[in-house]
């Protein structure tokens, strides 16, 4: 997992500092975790805004309810639940239509590279592909969109998966399967 | 092996995340089932566009800002809550004292008694409203430390 390591205190000291008062503690805590937070957000409600209020709306939830953390369960787990129950209530009160790719910065983002690669036939039709991916896993429901966010936006391993969503490994292993048969599903007429 | 187990496996092995002898499990089916075959080479496949497919980050100082927005909510929630409560507080005790001194006044009647209650009902409910609204849009200015 890609935590910002500031210091070598761990997740659960920092909460028993910050609850004793210790505002750097949970600077520290924020820093360490903030990308995954944004990119996580961003990955789950496809807009760069939102993902980085929803974010922080998270962190300010986790600080106002530090004093419920009884140390039995790791930070980002805890975290991770607050993170994507806010993530959920914003898709549902959005009844977001707004798309991965809508986002000005994702299209000048694979504009810039289109110009940038020598415009082969090959690089282009790998970025169709890759906007075509967006738009369908967009479209997954949240459990399979979750599970691809956290594979592939942020390359977790499966055990930081099954840690994170509280399953077992083998049910990483099945959503996975599930989620990419709708992903190639939905490619193969993008092929013709 | 049968196809319904090797399917979970199968992922495993696209993610490099399976034991030497898992590995070799899958390498035996694939090798001899056609139809799982044609379905790992479409899954390498999007792992292979998706391998170099990053969501766009943000500018450098954006996120040298975070810390900074993540305190100013915690700290202008704090002074929220205690500012509503104070207005509560006073709010009822002001409506107390005044609701006791219309009740005790002989001089008004029971009907101007009733309407100067409602008005004044009328009042605290408004001005909780205005509160809320107030509360409601100061979350939507958030959105200033953001670069559109
Ligand atoms: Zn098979």
């Amino acid at each position: 997992m890609k935590k910002e390591r500031s210091l070598e205190y761990e997740d659960e000291k920092l909460i028993l500092l910050t609850q004793k008062g210790k505002m750097k503690a949970f600077e520290i805590l924020v820093n360490r975790y903030k990308k995954n937070a944004y990119f996580i957000a961003l990955g789950l409600v496809g807009n760069s805004e939102d993902a980085y209020d929803l974010s922080q709306d998270a962190f300010v939830k986790v600080y106002r309810s530090i004093n419920k953390y009884n140390g039995t369960s790791k930070f980002f787990p805890w975290f991770y639940t607050i993170l994507t129950n806010l993530c959920k209530n914003h898709l549902k009160r959005q009844n977001v239509k707004k798309r991965y790719l809508s986002q000005e910065t994702e299209r000048q983002k694979l504009n810039s590279e289109a110009q940038n690669s020598s415009n082969s036939e090959e690089k282009l039709e790998k970025l169709a592909l890759k906007e075509k991916l967006l738009e369908e896993i967009e479209k997954l429901p949240f459990k399979f969109k979750e599970i691809i966010v956290l594979k592939h936006f942020r390359d977790l391993s499966y055990k930081e998966i099954s840690e994170v969503l509280e399953i077992p490994i083998g049910s990483v292993m099945s959503r996975l399967y599930y989620a990419r048969k709708k992903l190639k599903e939905s490619l193969k007429d993008f092929r013709e | 092996m049968n196809c319904e187990e090797i399917k979970n496996l199968m992922m495993g092995y696209i993610d490099g995340e399976l034991s030497d002898e898992q590995k070799s499990l899958v390498e035996k089916h694939i090798e001899e089932c056609e139809k799982c075959r044609d379905e790992y080479k479409s899954f390498v496949r999007i792992k292979e566009v998706t391998e170099d497919m990053r969501l766009a980050d943000l500018k450098e100082d954006i996120w040298a800002g975070y810390w900074k927005g993540v305190y100013k909510r915690i700290e202008r929630g704090a002074g929220w809550i205690f500012l509503s409560i104070g207005a509560i507080i006073l709010l009822a005790f002001g409506m107390f004292e005044f609701i006791k001194s219309i009740i005790f006044d002989p001089s008004l009647s029971l009907i101007v008694k009733i309407g100067i209650f409602s008005l004044t009902l009328g009042v605290v409910i408004l001005l909780v409203s205005i509160l809320r609204e107030r509360l409601f849009a100061f979350k939507k200015e958030r959105y200033r430390d953001i670069e559109r």
